[in-house]
């Protein structure tokens, strides 16, 4: 990102005033001031004003004044001496001079959103989208259109820093519950419109994923709740406060008994701050995290090795073998430490101008892109997996040897992967899954600690939450409080537990029994319904506050936009029980870092908060090594279910809509899942043989009853799930919310708190119905049907679509001892062949100047489906909803196209990220009628969408299918939120229009308006679309191609690079480098995998 | 070809050729006048022509209510998507388009050839032309995303400095298509003036007496005006028979021209055209039987016409079953592998069965009408007009959906289920159609009777030589 562009100016415009009254010439004079002020400001260093607000409120404290002027003050002191307004040059020279005044300041300071807590009139958010409307309308968005009936108000003087149409860059960060993701917020007109990785932090990277993408959309979600409510009645936040209050001053005595918080997990040290201090005052009071996916096993096993909470932090760009026991550390923000885990796992199979390589294992029980893009996977049921684990330890000598009973296949596998880990100590390491008992997390600190891996490949670290604990045990003794009648007030911070609660706690009748229920939430959810108070909830777009990334960097969460819905946070709720109530959450968190000693005070304290907010993370917060040593052992020998005794359940989060908290966003509902290729759904997903096994078939409804519960889901079969096991997805079934309501089923009902993500002995029953199951692109599920038969070597079943995009040379692929014998091996076999560049019977196009090309690198793509969402994203693309997705009218500009390969049992899947090629000689170019997709100077095919009548012949001819048509009405016009979230640079389309990928060509002009206005040519890397700028491995490279010194132009000369189809004289400007796996020959040879 | 199985007796059946004649014996140039405008003259509309008028005036309103939903919502309420974006709206055009053509193979053409038989049944099947084209022309026109800008297809002068894309087989077929309808229509009505002539003179109402008269543009019957309506009917024909190997050429153009396989293939031209004439006869044939039964015109259109029509059938049948043998030869031959999984997919893949289907009715079945019983049995030869109708919807769905399900890239591979307003669509175009043709055959001669009068042997007594043999051969 060009660093220029990342100023640090703040929300702007949405201005409230003090009095409510005789407002609007006070709000135009006070704007005039404010921008005045802006003017003065002379940004003296790096972190521009950032700030303005905070230093008028820093000033005001630091004064430590209460008293502020009126507006009849300031008009007074502007006046001249006669009381009339002074007007032209004199006029600005009052206001620098009232500038300097503290009482000015804070009347400055409260024009500004960081002051939201008194900002309470209702009429300043709808002024404030007039404001965006006008903004908007000057961006040529509204341009067409009739301009809205209501006044609109243009700016007097507009900001200095805002020019309309040139987007403005924010560093802050997103908080998951893993840790936080730093991210970079493009802004247009002070609207967020883009979330990306922050390229600089040294965390991602630049890197992110598709949750972190869709978070905007979570922001601008139509649903979120929008007012205070008490028992279903909009109540202002003051009457929540004054009542809040009360009770606490009732129970200061008892020291807070019966006051409860449940809250998802904190990252936030001021909100841990804010706890701390609350505890003081009330010791009695209890503070409660509750995630569905949480750490627990990990921080069992670390109380237990290393007598304290660490987390464990791999660092992969020192390992040449990985071996993970459960772990999907590829599949998302859902693993700590996923970008960077992810990055440096990628970074050493890029096999630039070395031979090196990491190896990958991966022992699963479910289905993870880690397992499919390991090169030796091993499936097996969840209650194998404990006692596997402390085999392996025990094969390294690392443990007690568990002498499970393997099958032939893993006992070779085990010694296969121990043989190679002993090979490489110090090299290599093990990682244990989040959800795989503490057994794994054991066996895998005892293998690392043994093979010499601590302080080399992995480091134990202090915990990125702040307050680690058991959160299950946390939980359940809540419920047995609230049972019990012991709890009085029940704060629920921004937690779902009535839907996300394991079944047998029976959150919800458990809550009746509870005096006052207070809901805080982005919507009005499962609990928001049942809650007395319920508190909508601020974005994080929308708020101050602060978070750790997942190696303990601190950044700032700083607003992007005012409160669209007045939102509050928890930072409000628990300043609210604290000395300072009305303490603001941007004091907060500034006193969190400022004072006593943090890190920011030494030096210039506010030179270092404006940095920190420009960099997006405060310098030096990483956390260091611990020097720990795990006590050794393996804990007591795990027992296997024996196989056949049921089946085995095994739940999972979504890999999209996570624990169900994203269920309302309607890219992450649409897009289709890795793997399993659901989108709108969740699928009780098996392998082949149980299906076969229960007689059921695929998209057959089936009830899954385990410990006398029982859900209904639809069967899907899901290649090299291991026999035995049905997969439950948690995070659907979700009964509120336009998009996520009635969508899947709610794997919750079978949920049980003392094993939370696998359970033994259920059984299956088909009920007779059929659940039409949504799974959109390949894989369609009544094609995979009829061809998934007939004999075939193996066990008889074969994935045509991966047979012949074998054949079609779509997927090319080589060990690592073929590559080496044949770095050719790309371009050698049948349907390789492409023709040369010159072998054509007309004149080729030239290119002058630029030539746009796009390499896509199928080593390093993990096939997270963060591209798309970023694509969703900047592209404006519709969401189109679950029939229209069902039958084929998504419309993703660019798609994962997943090929299984072989065995049905025990495939392999390639990833391809799939979008429009470019093609020099375009097939869709030369059918259009009405000439609508044409050739650019700069080899691109364009798509002028005022120009398609829509007649889909360039679908038709197009053979990368890459094409998207608005069959029907997609485009939402109507509601409003969605309307502030569109990328103002990219048109929206209308019914009847064909869309596709340009390579983000607003991007490409932009970067060229910028080169043109310095008279020069544009720098490598200085376009970036918008998958290459999400992809968190960088597979995605973009660039001139007649460049011959750019990274794009060197990775084509590469001899892995082919076109997909490139047989049939398309010549596409997007080309992939073919993929290269590091096989274990040995391993390879006795289980019989990778023979040709 | 002599008619031993005839029956000598057979009034029908020529006794000096063994042919059925053409027209039956018997008849005088009032007779045949009189029968023909009768149809048109009487004012006791048949009860029968009701029901079947307003049963398709049904279907036409049904037609209606699916284009406006189309208008309404989009094209999305069919169940074209990624990968099938073309889907019955580009078959029923391709179909149609089809049938139009026996009409002006048998105006044109025949009449070039001199095919005096083709006398009886030309008109209708000229009409039958017309009111196809005018169901196709609907289908372009209403399956675009954005029906409103259709216009832009057409190079007109505008401000927009906006020009089509001449490269587009979609634009050739603009032309095409127009051009054909045109033509279609001009030769249609010019054909008809001597007998709306006859028809103004013979009309007794005052209403039919001004409209025909309307359209007869002052037709007298001189010598003069016949010396120049045939020369302007050879010439109309000579303009005709070139479209009738260009239009459909044209439209094949749409898939020979795209890459995918399955429409990449030079063979589509001709065998689009034999395939046109082949359900265009069809066609000719479904709606005559029924005329002939109706109005007892089995004088004028006799078992020749039939006979012959199925010849016609018969040899295009061939040419058509050539096309599909040299189709899956060169999948083999051409060592492709796209070709060759494209034919194995067409074959036994997921739409498989529509494949065998368009096999059964066009290829196999039609081979029954080598056996000149079957040709003459009026029953029979209906019944494969319907299936030859059938095979040849079924050979458009196969070249348009089953290729397009499964192209290049396996991840995109998807299916196709029609939904109810696709076949409301396609049924009300039947609707249309047969709505028109009730309209025609009310109002206008649907039989040429100056044309007829000349087969007459009255009309051959000036002929010097010899006594010819009844006319048509």
């Amino acid at each position: 990102m060009n660093k220029s562009e990342v100023t640090g100016h703040r929300v702007q415009g949405a201005a409230g005033s003090p009095e409510p009254g005789a407002r609007s010439a006070e709000r135009a004079m006070s704007e005039e001031a404010t921008q005045s002020l802006v003017q003065i400001e002379q940004p003296n260093h790096r972190a521009q004003s950032s700030e303005l607000s905070a230093q008028g409120g820093d000033a005001a404290l630091h004064a430590g004044v209460g008293k502020k002027l009126t507006l009849e003050q300031v008009r007074a002191k502007l006046a001249d001496e006669n009381g009339n307004p002074k007007k032209g040059k004199r006029f600005w020279r009052s206001v620098d001079e009232l500038a300097d005044a503290p009482e000015f300041a804070q009347l400055v300071n409260e024009e500004f959103p960081s002051q939201a807590s008194e900002w309470i009139d209702p009429v300043s958010r709808r002024s404030f989208l007039k404001v965006m409307g006008a903004s908007m309308a000057l961006a040529g968005l509204a341009g067409c259109t009739k301009q809205p009936d209501e006044a609109i108000m243009p700016y007097v003087t507009a900001p200095p820093d805002l020019i309309l149409g040139k987007p403005v860059y924010f560093a802050s960060a997103f908080p998951f519950t893993t840790g936080a993701v730093p991210v970079l917020i493009k802004s247009a007109a002070y609207r967020p419109i883009k979330v990306d990785g922050n390229p600089e932090h040294p965390y991602n990277r630049g890197g992110s994923d598709p949750i972190t993408q869709a978070t905007l959309l979570d922001m601008y979600d139509p649903d979120r709740s929008q007012h205070v409510l008490y028992r279903g009645e909009t109540r202002p936040w003051i009457s929540f406060v004054g009542e809040f209050r009360a009770m606490l001053a009732d129970k200061k005595a008892s020291g807070g008994q019966g006051l409860y918080f449940l809250s998802t997990t904190v990252t936030s040290p001021t909100l841990a701050a804010q706890w701390q201090q609350g505890q003081k005052n009330y010791p009695q009071a209890k503070f409660i995290q509750y995630d569905t996916v949480n750490r627990d096993s990990h921080y069992t096993a670390a109380k237990q090795a290393f007598g304290e909470y660490v987390d464990a932090q791999y660092r992969l760009d020192q390992a040449d073998v990985i071996v993970s026991l459960d772990a999907n550390f590829l599949g998302g923000a859902q693993y700590p430490g996923f970008h960077r885990l992810v990055q440096d796992y990628a970074n050493k199979r890029k096999l630039a101008g070395t031979d090196a390589m990491n190896r990958l294992y991966a022992v699963e029980t479910g289905t993870t892109l880690t397992g499919f893009k390991a090169e030796h996977r091993l499936a097996l049921r969840p209650s194998q997996m404990a006692a596997f684990a402390q085999a392996l330890a025990g094969a390294v000598g690392a443990g007690a040897a568990n002498g499970g009973n393997w099958a032939d296949h893993e006992a070779k596998y085990l010694a296969g992967v121990a043989a190679d880990l002993n090979a490489n100590g110090g090299k290599c390491v093990v990682i244990p899954g989040e959800m795989a008992p503490p057994e794994v997390h054991l066996a895998a600190f005892a293998i690392n600690e043994k093979l010499g891996n601590v302080g080399r490949t992995v480091v134990y670290t202090e915990t990125v939450n702040p307050m680690p604990s058991i959160q299950m045990a946390d939980l359940k003794g809540l419920v047995a409080d609230m049972n019990a009648g012991k709890v009085d007030w029940l704060v629920i911070l921004n937690a779902n537990p009535v839907y996300a609660a394991p079944a047998d706690l029976e959150f919800e009748s458990a809550l009746g029994k509870v005096g006052t229920i207070v809901h805080l939430g982005s919507h009005r959810d499962e609990t928001g319904e049942i809650a007395h108070w319920h508190i909508n909830n601020a974005h994080y777009l929308e708020m101050w506050s602060d978070a750790r990334a997942y190696d303990g960097t601190v950044s700032i969460v700083q607003p992007m936009i005012a409160p669209l819905y007045e939102g509050r946070t928890a930072h409000e709720i628990l300043q609210s029980m604290l000395d300072h109530p009305d303490m603001s959450a941007y004091d907060a968190v500034r006193a969190t870092w400022m004072q006593n000693g943090g890190p920011l005070a030494k030096g210039d304290a506010e030179f270092n908060w404006r940095k920190s907010l420009h960099d997006g993370w405060i310098a030096d917060t990483a956390f260091t090594p611990k020097s720990v040593t795990a006590k050794g052992g393996t804990g007591a020998a795990a027992t296997v279910a024996a196989a056949g005794s049921g089946v085995e359940v095994l739940l999972q989060p979504d890999p999209h809509v996570y624990d169900g908290r994203y269920a309302n966003v309607g890219w992450l509902q649409e897009i289709p899942r890795p793997l399993t290729n659901l989108a709108w759904d969740n699928a009780a997903q098996m392998s082949y043989a149980t299906l076969e096994k229960y007689g059921l078939q695929e998209n057959d409804a089936v009830e899954i009853s385990v410990g006398g519960r029982k859900i209904v889901a639809g069967a899907l079969a899901v290649p090299g799930q291991s026999d035995g096991v049905v997969v439950v997805t948690l995070g659907q079934g979700r009964r509120i919310g336009r998009v996520a309501g009635g969508v899947g089923y709610n794997g919750y009902l079978v949920q049980v708190s003392d094993a939370p993500y696998q359970q033994t002995g259920a059984t299956l029953k088909r009920t007779g119905d059929i659940y039409d199951l949504c799974a959109p692109k390949s894989n369609h599920i009544d094609q995979r049907a009829v061809f998934a038969g007939g004999p075939r070597p193996g066990d008889g079943m074969h994935s045509l679509e991966g047979d012949e995009s074998l054949d079609r040379g779509i997927i090319r692929y080589a060990t690592l001892t073929e590559y080496k014998a044949d770095p050719d091996f790309a371009h050698e076999g049948v349907g390789h062949w492409a023709p040369k560049p010159d072998e054509t019977m007309f004149a080729a196009y030239r290119y002058d100047k630029n030539a746009w090309g796009m390499s896509i690198d199928l080593n390093s793509c993990v096939g997270c489906n963060a591209c798309i969402t970023a694509c969703y994203a900047e592209n404006n693309i519709p969401v189109v909803g679950r029939e229209q997705t069902k039958i084929g009218r998504i419309m993703q500009w660019i798609r994962l196209d997943t090929y299984y390969e072989g065995d049905l049992a025990a495939p392999r899947a390639h990833f391809q990220p799939m979008t429009c090629h470019q093609c020099e000689n375009a097939p869709c170019e030369q059918v259009c009628p009405v000439g609508a997709t044409v050739h650019t100077p700069e080899g691109l095919n364009m798509m002028v969408y005022n120009r398609c009548v829509g007649t889909r012949y360039c679908s038709n001819n197009c053979p990368y299918k890459v094409r998207r048509f608005n069959f029907l009405l997609y485009s939402d016009y109507e509601t409003e939120s969605l309307k502030l979230m569109r990328n103002p640079e990219v048109s929206v389309r209308s019914r009847g229009v064909m869309e596709k990928c340009s390579y983000c060509v607003q991007r490409i002009e932009a970067v060229k308006i910028e080169a043109d206005k310095e008279n020069r040519d544009i720098h490598d890397g200085e376009i970036r679309t918008a998958c290459q700028q999400a992809c968190p491995t960088n597979a995605i490279i973009f660039g001139n191609i007649n460049d011959k010194s750019s990274q794009v132009a060197k990775i084509k000369t590469n001899q892995r690079t082919y076109g997909v189809l490139a047989d049939i004289n398309t010549r596409p400007r997007t080309t992939y480098v073919a993929g290269v796996l590091n096989i274990n020959e040995e391993l390879a040879k006795s289980l019989g995998e990778y023979t040709s | 070809m002599a008619t031993k199985d005839a029956p000598v007796n057979n009034p029908m059946v020529d006794p000096l050729t063994g042919e059925y004649r053409v027209i039956a014996p018997g008849h005088t140039f009032k007779s045949v006048t009189e029968k023909v405008s009768r149809i048109v003259l009487t004012s006791h509309t048949p009860l029968g022509w009701w029901f079947g008028f307003l049963l398709a005036g049904g279907f036409v309103m049904m037609l209606m209510t699916a284009v406006t939903w189309l208008f309404l919502k989009g094209v999305g309420i069919w169940a074209i998507t990624i990968p099938v974006a073309w889907g019955f709206a580009i078959i029923n055009f391709v179909w149609w388009i089809g049938i139009g053509h026996a009409g002006t193979l048998i105006s044109a053409i025949l009449l070039l050839f001199k095919q005096s038989w083709r006398n009886s049944i030309n008109r209708f099947a000229e009409a039958m032309t017309i009111f196809a084209v005018v169901c196709a022309g609907m289908f372009p026109l209403i399956h675009v995303g954005r029906p409103w800008l259709g216009y832009w297809l057409f190079p007109y002068p505008n401000t927009m400095n906006y020009w089509p894309q001449f490269r587009s087989p979609l634009l050739w077929d603009v032309f095409a298509v127009s051009t054909y309808a045109t033509i279609s229509v001009v030769f249609w009505y010019m054909g008809m003036i001597p007998d709306l002539g006859t028809l103004r003179d013979r009309s007794q109402s005052k209403l039919g007496q001004f409209f025909y008269g309307l359209l007869s543009v002052g037709w007298r019957g001189s010598v003069r005006h016949w010396v120049r309506y045939e020369t302007a009917s050879l010439l109309l024909a000579g303009l005709a028979t070139p479209l009738v190997l260009s239009v459909h050429s044209v439209i094949s153009l749409d898939f020979s021209v795209a890459l995918l396989p399955g429409w990449h293939t030079t063979i589509f031209p001709p065998y689009f055209v034999a395939g046109a004439i082949y359900s265009g006869f069809a066609m000719v044939l479904t709606l005559a039987i029924p005329i002939r039964k109706f109005y007892h015109l089995e004088d004028l259109i006799t078992i020749r016409h039939i006979d012959n029509c199925g010849k016609v059938m018969l040899a295009t049948g061939m040419i058509v079953a050539y096309g599909y043998s040299t189709e899956v030869f060169m999948s083999w031959y051409s060592a492709s592998h796209w070709e060759y999984f494209m034919m194995w997919n067409r074959m036994f893949g997921p739409m498989g069965w529509s494949y065998w289907v368009l096999i059964t009715c066009n290829i196999a079945l039609p081979q029954l009408m080598w056996i000149r019983k079957f040709r003459t049995n009026v029953g029979l030869m209906f019944l494969m007009s319907l299936i030859v109708n059938t095979g040849m919807w079924f050979e458009r769905f196969v070249i348009v959906v089953t290729s397009l399900t499964r192209d290049y890239l396996p991840s995109s591979w998807g299916t196709y289920r029609a939904t109810r307003w696709d076949y409301m669509t396609f049924a009300g175009t039947l609707g249309l159609f047969t709505f028109l043709f009730f309209l025609f055959i009310r109002f206008l001669p649907m039989i040429p009777m100056s044309e007829l009068r000349l087969m007459l042997p009255q009309a051959k007594v000036r002929e010097k030589k010899e006594l010819l043999p009844e006319a048509g051969d």
